[in-house]
Parts: C-alpha cells; structure tokens; sequence
C-alpha cells in the first residue's frame, strides 16, 4: 500500500535532503524547523492495461461506445500529446502507442480508411521521426508516417479552420483536418492537473490567432493556480472555446493517469525519503553524483536526457471531454495532492534537469525560469505555499545556453526583449507581435525543429503569477548574468540566499521546501 | 678666450637692412630662427626657400607657419593681421627645394641653410642627396644669382664621428673623397635594385608573402611580394648607408653625410665667407619663443616618452657619458651672432654649440632628473592608473643588446605559434599583446641601434670659438641673444621645461585615445543598391568545409564504407589543411573531388532531412539579428560561399541571393567530383562582387561584407562596410589596423552537434 504525501518537520535527526539543481544534484541540511513536503509515494498501476483501455472505450462517460462512432467511409482524425509529456519520457511501450493500437485496431474494424493522426504540438516545435515513432510505437509509424502521421503546423493557413468566436471574443481556430473530422479522438497523457480536458483539442490543435486570447500575461495572473482548473483563467478560456470545437465536431477525449514512478531504479534515491535509504540508495546516489559531476556537460546530459521513467497507467477514461476530465483530475489528485498547513516566508525548490521544453534539448534561463516559476509555483490549490512577497529560492545553475535549432527566438529574447523589461505585461505589448510573426521564425517552426517564435513570450507568461506574488527570487548557483538578465539574484549557496532573504522575509523566516520531482500538488489550508 | 673682438653695435643695428635667405624654414632649427628675426630683428628681411606640399603652396605653408604656436608672442605684439601681411613684405616665398632650387634675388647678403635630411638612417642615396647635394645646389644657385653673402652652414657637432676625449672646432681630420663616396652611393641604388629583381630574391619575396596572404590569392600575393621587395631595397640602402658611415668612423649616414657636406663646402665656396656651425642635439627652447616650445620630435623626445610609459626597462647607455643637449634658442642665437661677424672668404669660421664643454649634462644625471619628473608626475595609463617608471642598472650595451635579441626571438617563436592556434577569443588577446610586445622590441631595437654609438660616445666638445662669439655680444644684446650654455640650469630645464612640453601633447593624445570608441557596427537604412554580402563557413556558421563534407556522404555509405571513408579523411586531413592554409581553392576542390558518385538529388534530401539540424544549431543567432537588421534597412542580402549549393538549402530563406560551387552532375544525376566553375574563394569573390555590382547596379561604398578569415580580406576590402566575425589571427590584426568592427558571433553560444541532434537516420528512410 502506498504512503501519502507527508510534511516533514527538520529536526536534529534529520539527514541532509536531496535536492535536484539541473544536470545534478545534492544533499542539502536544513534549518531547524523547516517543512519539507513529500509527494505521496506511486501508486499501483492498473493490472492489465489492454483490459482497461479497452473497457474504457467500450464502456466511455457520456458517450456511445467507441465502435458505435466508427463507420466505414467516415473521416478519422486522432490527436495525441507531442513530446512534452510525460516527462521524463516513459519507457516503451508508450502508453500513447498502446491506446493508438487499439483504437486504430476498432477503425480498421469499423472499415474507416481516411484516417489522420496528427500530433498536437501547438506552437511547440516538430517531432523528429524518431520521437514521434518512439511515441507511437513501430507499427503505428510504419502504417501512417509521413502522410497519416504528422506534426501539427499552426501557420499552415491552408489547413487552419476558424470555428467562430466565444462570448468573451476569443477566436477558435484549429486545425481543418480536425474541425471537418466526423470524429476527433484525443489521446493525451495527464501527467499534472493542468493537462488534459479541452486544453487538449482547444489548446493542442490551435494556431496562435487562438493561443493569443489566453496565453498572456493578464490570462496568467489570473489563473491562481493555472494547476487548479477550476480557479484558472486559463482554462476557463479553453474551456469555453472547447464548447465551440463541441458544437463543430464530435469529439471522443481519451485521458490517461500515469503513477509517481519518475525514476528508474537505478536512481531510486530520487523517489525514496533519505532516512529510509538503504546501503545500495546511499551507494548509487553517491556513485550517481561523483560520476555525472565528473562528466563534461555534452556526455551528463546524455545520460539525463537518456532517463526513461517507469511509468504505470493508474487509469484510462474515456468519452465527453467533460466527464471524462473530471475522472481524469480525481485520479491526479490522489497521486499528487499533499495537504499542508498555512503558507511560509520562504519556499524552496530544486529544478531538474528537465522540463516540458527541452527534451532532447538544452533547459535555458528562460525555460529554467518557467519550470520554477511558472510550473512548480503553481504547484498549488486554494493558495501559494509562499506566501504574497514571500521569497522563492530556486536551486539550478540557470548556464547561458540555448539550442539554437530548438529555441533560435528564446535566443532572440533573452538578449533583445529581457535587457528592455521583464515584465511580462510590458513586454507583450512592445515586442509579442514581431516575435510570433517574424518570417524565419515561423520558417524554423514549420520546417526545422524551432519551438514558434513567439514561445519564449509564453513561457515568461507563464512566470507572470509568480513574479506578481512574490517579493524576490535567489537562485543558488546560478550563472550570475543569466540571473541578473532575468532580473533576480544568485547566491552562491543556500545559505548565502537564506542570509539574501532576509532583507525581504526578515531573521526568521519560516520555510518550506517541495521535494519533488515527483510531482505533487499542495493544497495549501 | 675671446677671439672675436666686442661688438661696436647690437645685433639689431648689425643685421639692419640686411636680406637673409632661410632653407628649412619650416623645419625646428629654420623656424625658430625666421621667429627671431621676425620678432627681434626688425630691419632685418627674408628670403624662404619652402616645397609645395600636395595640395598646399609655398606661401600657403609660410602663412600656416605664421599662424602656428611659435609666432604667437609675435601675433600677440603686432597683431595677426600685420603678421600674415609679412609675407611678401618682409618674407619672400620662393617655391622649391633642395633638387631645384629656384632662381635667387642678387642682393642676398647672408645665406643660412638650415634644411636638410632629418632621419639619421636614410638609404645611402637619399643622405647623400639632400645632405650633399643640395648644399652644392644651394651653392650653385648663390653663384648664378650673383652674390657673394656670408653662408652659414649648419651642420652638427656629431660630424666628429667616433672619437673620444675632446673635440676642437675646425675643419674636420680625414681625407675622405666625397664626391667618389656620392657617386658610388648614387650607383648603390640602382644595383640593390638589379639584385632585389634576381630570380632568387624574388622567390623568397613571393614565398614569404605566399606564406602570409597565401588564402587571400594570387593579386594579393604578388602585391604583398611587391611591398617586401620594395622595402627590402629601402632597407639594404639604410644598413649600406650606416654602415659606410661606420667603416669610416661616423655614427650614421646623418653624420657622415653631413660631414661629406662640409667638406664639399669648404672645397666648393672659397670664394665666399663661409661660417660653418655645429649644434649638438637641438631640444626645446629654453626661453624663446617660448620656454619648452619644440616642433615635431626629434632625439631624445621618443625617448623620454617610452620611459615615462614603462616600456624602456633599460638603456645602453653609460651613465657618467654626456649627453650634449643645447636649448634651440640657444642655437639660435648663436647663429645670427656668427651671421654678423663675416669671416675672409676661404677661410671658413666654425661655431660648436654645445653644453658639454661647459655645463655637462651627464646620462645619469638626465635619468634621475626624467625619473623624478615622472615618478612627481606619473603618465596614466588607460585602465592601468599611473605607471611605474623603471629603474636601469645600466647593464651596459652588450647585455642590453642580448636582451633585445632574446626577446625578438621569443617573440617571433610565439608568434608563429599564436598564428597557428585554431581562433578563440583568448588566441585573439595572445596575438594583441604579442603586437603590443613586437611593437615595444621594434621600438628598442630601432632606437638601441641608433642611440648606442651617440649614447657611449665619449666625445668632449669644446666651444672655445663659440663662448668668444658669445663674450663678443653687445652689452645689450646679452639677455636677449646669449648663449652661454653654462647658465642652463638643467633641473629647471628638465623638469619645468623641456619633459612637461613633450609630455603635453601625449596626455592630450592618450585622454583622446581613452574617449575614442571600438569601431562598432551600424546598419542604416538605405535602398535596395546596397547589398551586405555574407561568408558562410566560419561566419554565419561555426563549421567548416571537411565537416560539412563528411556530413554530406556520412549517410550514404554502409558501416565498413563509413569507417574507411573517415580513415581515409584523417589521413589526408594534414595534407588538405596545408593546402587550406595556401590555396583555399585547391582545398575545397581536393574535398569536393570526394562527391564522386554521389546523387544530386540525394544530396538535396540529405540537406533538408539530416544537415539542416546541425547547420541550424550552428547557425549564429547574431547571424540571423545582422541578416534582420538588414533585412529591415531594405537591404539586398547576398550569401557567398565556397561550400556546395545543397549545403546553402537551409538558409536559402535568409538571403535574396546565393552564389555557392556548384556539382557538376552526368547524365544520371551523379556527380563527377567536379565543379561546374571554380569555387569562388579569395580574390574571385571581390572581383566576382565587382563584376555584380556593376551589372546590378550596387553601390558597393555604402555596402557591407561579412568575413572571417584572411581569405576574406579582398572582399571585406571590397565594400565600405567591412565586419569581421570570429576573426583569424591575421585577419584580427588587419581589423585592428583598419578599425573595422569585429564581433564574436560564436564562441560559447554555439553548442556542439551532438548535445542537441538526434542521430542522422540512415539512408534506408532517404531511400
């Protein structure tokens, strides 16, 4: 039986905690007193997984069966996440590709030929062959790629379809394939609160003539937290938008839960609270982390970039986007939620070395930024565990590095928009324009592996609640001018930023540290 | 001791009415004496033989003169107006020089020539020319005009040559044929000049600048093998002329020019009173015009300097040898007092002016004096606060000499080594401090070869004639035209004086200097006429040509292929690099020659599928921000490369333009290995730019190159734009000389290929 989530208090006996800083990680001492947020431990994964997807589309929410939607000479198209879920990737098989197979299987079966899968990037950047194959498997590629099987391109205006407008003005425009589709069927991968839902189809599948409405930084101050649906502004907007898709075409939202297991257990101590390490956690964490420190950068991100984590499906539900979400959340709840006591002065967290944006790539400033501030702030339901003018203290090295294949504008950005301003609500108006339509921006998005010109804008949105609430951010060991670029401070270890905090938090500040990955979601009394 | 019999009258009553013909007028020594006469001598008119210089007449050079820092005590007296009406009054402007000296007015009743060779290491013909012949041309000139005037020749007190202990005024002891020694000097010329075109010598010419500019190509070359022969015949001429000087126990072509001179004189103008005046070396004015006033520098100046900077760490000099320094007031003086007592013609009167007879400067004492004014007055230094002068030791001229040697040969040692390093920011501030160090060894070993037989001298003028000439004075000319050398108080001439006035202009410099900015990068707005044309590898790309190429065939070949083919690259690689650093045209066809076989079209999906994502992690995001200002400025963007056209694919959407080698492709869309034209590297791409822009109609003055190695430079060369990126060592140093912009585009931004590249996929997906 699995534990839950669990709020350490430090005491004398507790042992230095890990604590996850990029390509690395460390074991920290805390001060007395200190809480320390646990998520609670994986739990089991379904039995047998071909059983319960299959019973989820026999059986969906508020919806006919899966085969009763199928017919021959129909128009088919499937969407399914891109390559920023599940983070880190999941072990094969995927649990996209197992979905797909039997989905696919009821089409083939129904006699459906025109059929589409399409990956639902947004504005993220391509997936290479080898990822999307990787996602839905052998058989799945050879069958459909590359005429069946493509990434989604938010500036093909050809194949764009404006569905309309909501009440509050928001454009829907999404992908023609999908909007003209007799049924759409989306595959996604829920790995956090945020996911899913109509995010998947409004948000997925949709050019930046849409994105715009909610991907800003008023949207973003106003989703509190944008992890909690039922409080974000965020969702709110993609869900009425999601009314518009409804009324446009059927869609069959197939969502899946996957467990704590981040890690494989070769790196088991990640997962595991320190006093319960046994000799062989405390002998690989040692060997872990002299070896990966030994490495040159180029072969330790390597190894990073090469985890693949263990993943069990706790769940698949299937049917009306909807129901299906809500089933969806309740199983993420049970896996991630913490309850805790009152907010603290200073909220501590360590970054890892990935994040939705870099797979296969390289975590910048910018991105680091957003992981922190953006997803693991908003880690959160009813209030921030910092509380308002609080101090973050982010553990990461912040390197001045971009992939200039990747995020060739977050380049851009970084030396362009964020020596201007860096805040969010000024920089939107000045610069959000040229970036998401500049001409060879939105060529190495649809043609190279570039994330849209205008992404790096979205991810420092993403910062916006953040940078509103809360009265400073230290980052232990980041690199000094990425840092000051951004318009925070470092601090060379986590004592020096605790002494930093004080002209913010004063003396004695209480203080609270998250440890994740894995994900937890705190709800916060 | 006084020979010469008290004055009756002041100099101002003597010289009255009397026409005086000045050479050198604008020189240090002319022109402090046409201020004395201007301002002091008032019956007293001139005669100034002035060249044309470029644009600027003789009389405009006057007028400037008159304007100028010297003459303003006597702007200040007589008002600006009444001076520049001086000329053509009491100044006659006659336009020509030493080779031509133009027709003389008759009445001419004293002649000072000042002009003559300022450098003391001219090639032997140009010392002979001007010190020597055109004395004898001034002397001519004077005999065809009709007068006979009292001719004042100034020579120098180190015409002695290398004697020691004391030196009497007189004619000089030696038996020397001047005119044979002219002759065979004139001769000297034209032989060096047959020997620097032997078929040896110009070997080594075009193989040395083959070595530098070897990339760049052959114009470049033979214009660089040019330069060196030119100036290997220059420097043949100045080691002959020093060394004739030496054999024959001169310091210098200066001297033993000038020593060849006065002897012409003696033999030549015994029909004239001829005067003959031997300063030692002139500094600045002590009194007049003004205390410290000093044109130009002259000996000891650079000297002085380099010691207050840091940068002359010893001297090889001894420090109880004398230092003969005369204030060229003093100098002055002296020679209108010898201008108005007319020696019997054939029987020259010779004036040594120095300070060494009678109030001896000694070199340790100059260093103490020198060395106390800059450590009261440091020199700053930009960045570095002040600096701290050195202490000698006096080491003594062989050590110093040693010194030197090794640090030239350590110097050219790193140099080659830094010239071969592979280019990073750290290899670009190795290659700027060895300039700075070169520059500082070039600076000593000039001034060490120049100074050493001056410096450890032990001359002893006497002035006996010339303290007479002194004493002589009229009672009331003692104040204003002495020049008694004993009355020099040498710590206030120094230190209040003569250091403060040469360190003046240099702190004004190096405050300019501090201000002036590193030349940056500007694009303006301009017409579709403009274009900015852009180097592909090294440039926009951290890459080059062997990558690029292995990239290319990687996929096609099978595993054992694939492993042999690399072998077969690193060995030739060392063959291909050599061949890189000579002919960049031969190299890329060597590489290319390696697509044999290989399909077009492939080729082309190899590009878009596999190499577009290296090429774009490579790709400069600076790169991309130059190419959008431009783009902004409506600009016509051009991309020049060397690389095969498949490989420009992924930034064809970049540019309006692009000229890349193109394959030569059989009849089954296989290529032979060949090129369809040469690639266009080096020199093709200036002249190919050229021939563009005058079809396209491009104004290449307003437009912008990018570059990054030294096979760039003609094209760089061929806008009025330059940017260099990344540069090499020698082209870093070009930029530096020419204050083009440079900027880093790449390091520490462009990560390698496989930290963010997936694998290239194999073939069989292509296929």
């Amino acid at each position: 039986m699995s534990r839950p989530g669990f709020v350490l208090t430090v005491d004398e006996r507790t042992p230095p905690l890990l604590m996850h800083s990029g390509e690395s990680f460390k074991l920290q001492e805390f001060p007395l007193g200190t809480r320390v947020i646990y998520p609670p431990e994986s739990l089991p994964g379904v039995v047998d997984i071909d059983e319960t997807i299959e019973n989820a589309l026999l059986h969906p929410v508020d919806s006919e069966p899966l085969p009763a939607l199928l017919r021959a000479g129909m128009k088919l198209t499937i969407a399914f996440d891109d390559l920023s879920l599940p983070l880190p990737p999941m072990r094969k098989p995927d649990i996209r590709q197992r979905i797909l197979e039997h989905v696919l299987q009821h089409a083939a079966e129904a006699g459906v030929d025109d059929v589409e899968l399409i990956v639902a990037t947004a504005l993220h950047r391509r997936m290479t062959a080898d990822e999307i194959k990787a996602a839905v498997g052998e058989r799945v590629f050879r069958s459909f790629w590359p005429d069946q099987l493509y990434n989604f391109d938010a500036e093909d205006r050809a194949n764009l379809a404006h569905l309309g407008t909501t009440d509050s003005g928001e454009d829907v425009e999404i992908s023609k394939r999908a909007a003209e589709s007799d049924l759409l069927i989306y595959v996604n991968i829920n790995l956090v609160a945020m996911d899913g839902g109509w995010k998947s189809t409004a948000v997925g599948l949709a050019s930046y003539n849409s994105l715009r409405h909610h991907h800003n930084a008023h949207t973003m101050v106003h989703s509190r937290s944008f992890m909690d649906p039922r409080h974000s502004e965020l969702h709110s907007s993609a869900w009425r938008m999601g009314r518009i898709i409804n009324d446009h075409v059927k869609v069959f939202q197939i969502e899946t839960t996957l467990n704590n297991d981040a890690f494989p257990s070769q790196y088991g101590f990640l997962t595991k609270r320190e006093w319960e390490w046994s000799l062989r956690d405390q002998a690989l964490f040692l060997g872990a982390k002299r070896g990966l420190d030994l490495l040159p950068t180029k072969q330790r991100r390597r190894v990073f970039q090469s985890i693949e984590a263990p993943y069990l499906v706790t769940g698949v539900s299937a049917g009306a986007v909807e129901p299906v979400h809500a089933e969806t959340l309740e199983r993420v709840h049970r896996q991630q939620l913490v309850e805790v006591d009152g907010q603290t002065d200073v909220l501590v967290m360590g970054l890892p070395y990935l994040c939705p944006y870099n797979v296969n790539s390289v975590m910048n400033p910018i991105l680091a930024a957003c992981l922190g501030l953006g997803y693991f702030f908003n880690m959160y339901r009813n209030k921030p565990l910092v509380r308002e003018g609080g101090v973050l203290i982010l553990n990461h090295p912040v390197p001045w590095e971009f992939s200039t294949l990747h995020h060739p504008s977050y380049v851009d950005f970084f030396d362009e928009v964020l020596s201007e301003s860096t805040d969010p609500k000024v920089i939107g108006p000045k610069f959000e324009q040229q970036y998401a339509t500049d001409p060879w921006y939105t060529h190495l998005y649809r043609t190279s592996h570039a994330y849209h010109g205008v992404h790096p804008f979205y991810m420092w949105y993403w910062c916006a609640h953040a940078l509103d609430h809360v009265g400073e951010v230290i980052w232990v060991g980041g690199d000094r001018r990425a840092v000051a670029r951004m318009g925070m401070r470092s601090a060379s270890t986590f004592a020096d930023a605790l002494e930093l905090a004080r002209d913010t938090v004063g003396a004695s500040p209480t203080i609270t540290y998250t440890h994740n990955p894995p994900h937890l979601l705190a709800e916060v009394r | 001791m006084a020979t010469v019999p008290l004055a009756q009258a002041p100099l101002a009553e003597t010289l009255s009415g009397k026409r005086v013909l000045i050479t050198g007028a604008t020189g240090f020594v002319g022109e402090a004496l046409l201020e004395r006469l201007l301002h002091d001598l008032p019956e007293t008119s001139v005669v100034v033989v002035v060249r044309r210089k470029g644009m600027t007449s003789a009389t405009e050079r006057v007028e400037q003169l008159l304007n100028g820092a010297a003459f303003e005590r006597l702007r200040a007296r007589d008002g600006a107006a009444a001076v520049q009406a001086l000329v053509g009054t009491r100044i006659t402007v006659l336009e020509g020089d030493l080779d031509s000296i133009p027709a003389l007015p008759a009445d001419l009743d004293l002649v000072i020539h000042c002009a003559g060779e300022v450098s003391f290491d001219p090639p032997i013909d140009e010392g002979f020319a001007t010190n020597l012949h055109g004395t004898l041309n001034l002397l001519a000139a004077i005999d065809s005009s009709g007068a006979t005037p009292h001719y004042l020749h100034v020579s120098t007190a180190y015409v002695a040559g290398r004697q020691q202990g004391h030196i009497r005024e007189g004619r000089l002891d030696h038996n020397v044929d001047w005119r044979y020694e002219a002759e065979l000097a004139a001769q000297l010329r034209e032989r060096v000049e047959i020997d620097s075109r032997s078929a040896k010598q110009l070997a080594t010419f075009s193989n040395e600048a083959e070595n530098q500019h070897g990339v760049t190509g052959a114009s470049s070359i033979s214009a660089e093998a040019e330069k060196r022969r030119a100036s290997w015949v220059a420097k043949q001429l100045v080691d002959a002329g020093r060394e004739r000087g030496r054999s024959l126990g001169w310091t210098d072509c200066y001297t033993f020019t000038k020593a060849m001179a006065e002897r012409a004189v003696e033999e030549t103008a015994t029909h004239l009173p001829v005067t003959v005046l031997r300063p030692s070396i002139i500094e600045s004015a002590l009194e007049q015009p003004f205390p410290g006033w000093i044109q130009g520098f002259k000996m000891a100046e650079p000297i002085i300097l380099a010691f207050g900077r840091g940068d002359l760490p010893e001297f090889p000099a001894i420090p109880d040898g004398v230092l003969d320094v005369i204030p060229v007031d003093l100098v002055v003086n002296a020679t209108l007092a010898a201008a108005a007592q007319t020696p019997e013609p054939g029987t020259p009167a010779y004036y040594t002016i120095c300070s060494g007879a009678r109030n001896p400067l000694l070199f340790g004492r100059l260093y103490e004096l020198v060395r106390e004014y800059f450590i009261e007055h440091p020199m700053v230094q930009r960045d570095r606060g002040e600096v701290k002068v050195p202490q000698w030791n006096w080491p003594g001229s062989a050590r110093v000499g040693q010194l030197i040697r090794l640090g030239e040969r350590a110097q050219r040692t790193a140099d080659r080594v830094v010239t071969h390093l592979p280019r990073s920011n750290r290899t670009r501030d190795w290659a700027r401090s060895l300039d700075r160090q070169r520059g500082r060894l070039e600076f000593l070993r000039r001034y060490y070869d120049l100074y050493q037989p001056y410096t450890e001298a032990e001359l002893h003028f006497t002035d006996n004639a010339t303290f007479g000439l002194h004493q002589g004075l009229h009672p009331d000319d003692i104040a204003r035209f002495g020049f008694d050398a004993s009355i020099i108080d040498w710590p206030h001439y120094l230190q209040d004086v003569h250091v403060p006035a040469v360190v003046a202009p240099m702190t004004t410099l190096s405050a300019m200097r501090g201000v002036r900015p590193e030349p940056t990068r500007t694009v303006v707005n301009g017409a579709s006429n403009i274009v900015a044309v852009f180097d592909m590898d090294g440039t926009l790309l951290s890459s080059n040509v062997v990558e690029s190429y292995l990239q290319l065939r990687l996929p096609e070949l099978s595993l054992p292929a694939k492993a042999r083919e690399v072998s077969e690259v690193a060995r030739a690689l060392p063959r291909w690099l050599a061949t890189e650093r000579k002919d960049r045209s031969a190299f890329l066809r060597m590489v290319y020659r390696r697509y044999d076989g290989a399909s077009l079209a492939e080729l082309e999906q190899i590009v878009d599928d596999d190499i577009r994502p290296t090429m774009l992690t490579r790709l400069a995001p600076s790169a991309v921000r130059a190419l959008r200002e431009h783009r902004a400025a409506g600009h016509h963007l051009v991309l020049v490369t060397g690389a095969v056209s498949p490989l420009t694919r992924p930034l064809a959407p970049l540019f309006d333009e692009i000229v890349a080698a193109e394959l030569q492709v059989d009849a089954h869309g296989r290529c032979t290995g060949l090129l369809k034209r040469p690639p266009l590297v080096g020199e093709a791409r200036a002249s190919w730019l050229h021939h563009r822009a005058a079809e396209a109609g491009w104004d290449l003055a307003a437009s912008y190159a990018y570059g990054d190695s030294t096979s760039d430079l003609p094209l760089l060369r061929a806008v009025g734009h330059p940017v260099v990126i990344d540069p090499d060592v020698v082209l870093s140093r070009v930029a530096r000389k020419e204050r083009w912009p440079v900027e880093i585009w790449h390091q520490g931004t462009a990560p390698r290929r496989d930290e963010t590249t997936p694998p290239p996929r194999t073939l069989r997906a292509v296929r």
